[in-house]
């Protein structure tokens, strides 16, 4: 059993075929990259085990059982960071907790343990108009985090931020999973992004999106992206997405 | 405080300009325009009488019960429309075709229905300010972004948490534009409801009356209090309200928007 499964998933809108016959496997605890050109039907894979889209064709499974609908086990995060722009970061981060019932004091210490995770202590009474989109990123995550979900569904998180930020946020990111055994899908177009945090790469082609290859790459963390390793994936990859001169 | 009186300057610039207008009025026809004077010393003599205040409370109660209706029935129709798109294109049908018509023009219809008294001038400031206030809302639910639907949906929200805790608050500046944009028209149909007839007191029935009596000081008294009653309102009353309400909007940014 998997904690994450496409089963020959297909979909269509209307008569755009999107995805062609998906199969993905993802056990738990382990950290999975999907990369592909932009359109290719990696963000609906994303969305359809979020719960948020339903398969043409197929199968669509969490640990087992048939994805329905969203479930506050799978925690997703969106790249347009999607906070609330009238809550507070730390009435953003208790949204889901209050949904849940969560008895407030209870609700306060988890909230504070999670900002202070993301490097956000002290920021609790801020609106994200007030904060940088870095920052507002890592609200995005607390608000995920805080649920203590098992699965973490990443939709490009980092698309929108400049490449400095973009770095110190996947060191960021790999500290908050390493030793959680929380399972990891991150959709990204930025290979070097996929491979720095993943420990299995798959590789979609253009629309209709089907899995082209899988990468296992399994180096100690942090990972060096101008080892010979490294650079030798890349290049793979990028054979295989046919961006190589 | 300096930044006060810049902020006021503007404000009290147009209120001369109008004031010495009269004035200007005044010295080439001083039978039709009354003197600033005479009409300020006449202020603060209607002012004194009982009669001016039942004018003004007549006015007001109308305005309290007719606004609010409309706002709260807006509001509702706005939201249902955001939520069930063929009833917002409906909506928006009938909304072209109802707009089109003044509101003061259903005064006889309802006066035959209703007869005399409050009840028809309540239903035109009903009707006048229902529109806008459902439109501003109708727009505002379109703007919802869908992400933050999504989100909520993720995090285990059901259909009615995700109207009261994602669409109510992303469209209360909708409620608010549209509140504003209410009120305006409210105030403009209340005081011709009030002309029209139907009632024999109120500020409309006043100056009306002052006209039909060629008191002309009572005229420009009524029109000035008419115009500053619904400024007071608008821009100090639900400025504040807005401001309260939309503290987010108002907080200096950081880096973002």
């Amino acid at each position: 059993m998997h904690t994450l499964e496409l089963r020959n998933v297909s979909k269509r809108f209307d008569s755009l075929q999107v995805l062609d016959r998906i199969d993905l496997k993802i056990p738990q605890g382990e950290f999975a990259a999907i990369v592909g050109p932009s359109g290719c039907g990696k963000s609906t894979a994303l969305r359809m085990l979020a719960g948020l889209e339903t398969a043409t064709e197929g199968d669509v499974l969490a640990n087992g059982a048939k994805i329905t609908g969203p479930s506050p086990e799978r925690m997703m995060i969106f790249q347009e960071h999607g906070l609330y722009p009238w809550l507070t970061v730390e009435k953003n981060v208790a949204f889901g907790l209050e949904l849940a019932k969560v008895p407030k004091p209870e609700a306060k210490e988890r909230i504070n343990a999670v900002l202070e995770k993301v490097n956000l202590k002290g920021f609790n009474h801020y609106f994200p108009s007030q904060l940088s989109g870095g920052m507002r990123q890592r609200v995005a995550i607390a608000r995920a985090l805080v649920m203590d979900p098992d699965i973490l569904l990443l939709d490009e998180p980092y698309g929108a931020l400049d490449a400095m930020t973009r770095l110190t946020m996947q060191n960021e990111l790999i500290r908050i999973w390493q030793g959680t055994g929380k399972t990891m899908l991150l959709i990204t177009h930025d290979i070097d992004e996929a491979l720095y945090l993943a420990d299995k790469v798959y590789v979609m082609s253009p629309r209709p999106g089907q899995i082209i290859h899988t990468t296992h790459y399994e180096a100690p963390r942090p990972r060096d992206r101008s080892s010979e390793e490294f650079v030798a994936y890349r290049r793979e990859i990028m054979k295989l997405l046919g961006l190589d001169e | 405080m300096i930044r006060k009186i810049q902020k006021l300057w503007p404000f009290a610039a147009a209120v001369a300009t109008l004031l010495l207008l009269l004035q200007v009025g005044n010295w080439v026809n001083p039978l039709i325009f009354p003197s600033v004077p005479s009409v300020f010393v006449r202020l603060y003599e209607g002012v004194a009488e009982p009669k001016f205040w039942k004018a003004v409370g007549a006015s007001m109660y109308r305005l309290l019960i007719g606004y609010p209706i409309a706002c709260f029935l807006g509001g509702v129709f706005g939201l249902l429309a955001g939520l069930y798109r063929g009833f917002a294109s409906y909506l928006r049908r009938l909304i072209a075709i109802l707009q089109s018509i003044p509101p003061i023009t259903w005064l006889p219809f309802l006066m035959i229905i209703y007869g005399f008294g409050d009840v028809p001038i309540i239903a035109i400031v009903i009707i006048a300010s229902f529109f806008p206030m459902a439109i501003a809302v109708m727009d505002g639910t379109e703007g919802v972004v869908r992400t933050h639907l999504e989100v909520a949906r993720v995090l285990g929200a059901k259909k009615s948490q995700i109207v009261r805790r994602v669409y109510l608050p992303e469209t209360l500046p909708a409620f608010m534009t549209g509140g504003q944009l209410a009120f305006g028209n409210a105030w403009r149909s209340l005081i011709a409801g009030e002309m029209f007839g139907s009632a024999m007191v109120g500020l409309g029935f006043s100056i009306r009356f002052a006209g039909e009596i060629a008191d002309m000081s009572g005229v420009i008294l009524y029109i000035i209090v008419i115009g500053v009653i619904a400024t007071l309102l608008d821009q100090i009353l639900m400025e504040q309200v807005k401001r309260r309400l939309l503290r987010w909007r108002y907080i200096a940014g950081g880096e973002g928007k």
